[in-house]
């Protein structure tokens, strides 16, 4: 009789232990990233502030692994796919927002280029899927 | 109902007169926690900040949110919502928004926002909004603790399902000039936090459970066995050994001081002209470093300082290639590797732990990481240890040429870790220290292997750059400079004169660094 109820409590504790964490990084199912400006197809003379925007999910810094949150990353001219099992990479065309900016002064030479959002977690990899926002081009006088 | 939805279009400015333009709406109030105490530390600077925070992230937020910023004060705004999910998600992306800009400043200049939301039957003209609903959105507003959205009963009971929050119900408050209390929530935007609290209560309870359990099982165990011990007899007394305190000799923890730095003396570089590199090898031992164990150091070569042309043409961020005098000082002739690193973690005065193949170069470092390792190895061995100022890093970089790599203007594979420049497959650490040839200084890994954190702050490009080798510290220091490209970087990333920037408290898996040493 004890023995049963013992066995039968410590089932309950090991799923209740067990249901406490969720593994994997999936994205708020309606999350949004977009750019608030520029718009696709904007002409612009010199350097711009490029505004990012995100909705139904939070901005935090990188390192915090806050649920639902992540930080911007900002993809200039980058034709290759995103790897998702990679962390975003970091490099001249590949700009990290990991202090939590929603805002950034960008300046690029003249012509024609194409900027997108990609959303990271903590550790800078991109959601699964990835939350990205349209890519968007933009011409430079 | 119908009336309230037709007075909706009266936000472009029906005259007020005819019809008072009355109509629900989500009300967030916020205003800045401490606002007197920052103008007085330094007035323009919060002023500045105040209105930089306004026009890039709250009204932006407001648009992006699809609410109206209805006006703001010197510390604080007011903004109308159709929807009471977007106004609370607003309040939300703010707060989450704060604490990223305040991450990088001390604590008493930290700008926190308080914020209030309440739904409630309002009047609204062309740049305010009256009525006790907006009364209540202030006074929730004003018992909200910095960082804080605190949000009314009617809001709470039209998001609760919708928006996944954690809400923690503070009761009915009693508030200046309104006579019905207020039902007041919480809003914890990190629903982890929520199920922390609530989890640790759980905790509590299986930690009651399991040792109520215990006790009982400890019963049953004490009756079946000793209980028919006295009757039967003689049978049951090998099960219940009393527990012999089991002593288990920790092992000897492995002495790792071994041969200092058994690498063989780089055949002095055919530098022409420049210094001859002095390798100056781990000095024996610190004098009286307070934790007795002897600090591993790294091996520093000693440059003797000279003139260059530092910057190039080659990127926008390089120009315009100025005249610097350097100093004579040492640098590292590794990246501080992940060894190396993991004496200042143990020493607890990094707060970083590294991973991974220990003569590979630490990664994922922070500048503020990358500070901590220099002051915990200066204190440790009483030297000048810094980092190295990024004069003093492209200086040694070139190791005494002016050429577009230090062998020449044409990249050559197989000179240096970086992307598609070598047969290595990209992994997830760069391959251990020194695993290709040295520059003429005698330095290894200049260039590719890891972004390596240097003294600066960043600057877009050298105008008003120093000549004297200085790190260039003034400005606005909220990223800093880092050097050499990394492995996961192209050959262009591991020219001498390449320069990026990054977060200075942010983490990266391609960030390392190397130390620097005054005379």
């Amino acid at each position: 009789m004890k023995i049963t109820r013992l066995i039968v409590l410590s089932v309950a504790l090991a799923t209740v232990s067990c249901a406490a964490h969720a593994q994997g990084k999936p994205a708020a199912k309606d999350a949004v990233l977009y750019f608030v400006w520029p718009q696709d197809g904007t002409v612009i003379k010199g350097g711009f502030w490029c505004r990012f925007g995100l909705r139904n999910m939070g901005v935090t810094h990188a390192g915090d692994d806050f649920q639902n949150s992540g930080h911007h990353h900002l993809l200039i001219d980058v034709n290759e796919p995103l790897d998702p099992n990679e962390p975003i990479p970091q490099d001249k065309s590949h700009l990290h927002f990991g202090a939590g900016q929603t805002e950034a002064r960008i300046e690029l030479p003249p012509g024609k280029h194409t900027l997108q959002l990609v959303l990271g977690d903590a550790k800078h990899y991109p959601f699964n899927p990835p939350l990205v926002s349209d890519k968007i081009a933009i011409r430079i006088k | 109902m119908g009336e309230i939805r037709k007075l909706k279009s009266s936000r472009g400015g029906d005259p007020p007169r005819e019809s008072t333009p009355r109509r629900l709406a989500a009300i967030v109030a916020g205003d800045i926690a401490g606002y007197s105490r920052l103008m007085q530390i330094d007035e323009e600077g919060t002023h500045l900040r105040v209105k930089r925070i306004e026009r890039d992230l709250i009204e932006p937020s407001i648009v992006g949110h699809h609410g109206r910023l209805v006006k703001t004060t010197g510390d604080g705004f007011i903004a109308i919502f159709d929807s009471p999910v977007e106004a609370v998600r607003c309040g939300i992306v703010i707060q989450q928004n704060m604490v990223g800009r305040n991450a990088s400043m001390p604590k008493h200049h930290w700008i926190e926002y308080r914020i209030g939301v309440n739904l409630g039957d309002v009047i609204i003209e062309a740049d305010d909004v009256f009525g006790d609903g907006v009364n209540i959105a202030t006074r929730l507003e004003g018992i909200a603790d910095p960082g804080q959205v605190y949000i009314s009963g009617g809001i709470y009971e039209q998001i609760k399902h919708k928006l996944v929050c954690g809400y923690e119900s503070l009761g009915d408050r009693k508030v200046k000039n309104i006579t019905d209390p207020v039902r007041v929530y919480r809003v914890l935007p990190d629903p982890a936090a929520f199920n922390r609290t609530r989890k640790r209560r759980e905790n509590i309870l299986i930690a009651l459970l399991s040792l109520f359990l215990l006790v009982i099982a400890s019963g049953v165990l004490w009756y079946v066995f000793w209980q028919p011990h006295g009757t039967v007899g003689g049978q049951a007394s090998a099960p219940v050994s009393p527990e012999t305190p089991k002593v288990v000799s920790p092992p000897p923890p492995t002495v790792k001081q071994a041969a200092p730095q058994t690498q063989p003396a780089p055949s002095v570089a055919p530098a022409a002209k420049q210094p001859s590199p002095q390798p100056q090898f781990a000095a024996p031992a610190a004098p009286a470093t307070p934790s007795t164990s002897a600090v591993r150091e790294p091996v520093m070569y000693m440059l003797r300082g000279g003139s260059f042309a530092m910057g190039s043409n080659d990127d926008p961020t390089e120009k315009p290639p100025h005249q610097v005098t350097i100093k004579p000082f040492a640098i590292s002739q590794y990246p501080v590797t992940v060894r190396e690193w993991n004496e200042c973690a143990a020493a607890k005065a990094c707060s970083f732990v590294a991973s991974g193949n220990a003569e590979a170069p630490v990664t994922n470092v922070s500048w503020s990481d990358a500070k901590q390792f220099v002051a915990w190895l200066a204190g440790a061995t009483r030297k000048a240890y810094r980092l190295p100022s990024e004069a003093e890093w492209e200086y040694a970089a070139r190791g005494g040429t002016q050429t577009k790599y230090w062998w020449g203007d044409q990249f050559l594979s197989g000179m240096a870790n970086c992307k598609n420049c070598t047969d290595i497959a990209a992994a997830e650490q760069p391959i251990k220290v020194g695993s290709f040839r040295p520059n003429p200084f005698g330095l290894y890994d200049m260039g590719g292997s890891v972004d390596q954190w240097v003294e600066d702050c960043w600057h877009k490009n050298y105008q008003g750059a120093p000549s004297d080798g200085s790190p260039w510290v003034e400005g606005d220091c909220v990223s800093h400079v880092i050097r050499s490209g990394s492995w996961r970087n192209d050959a262009r990333y591991a020219r001498p004169a390449n320069r990026d920037s990054y977060d200075t408290n942010v983490r990266y898996q391609t960030h390392g660094m190397r130390v620097a040493l005054s005379p």
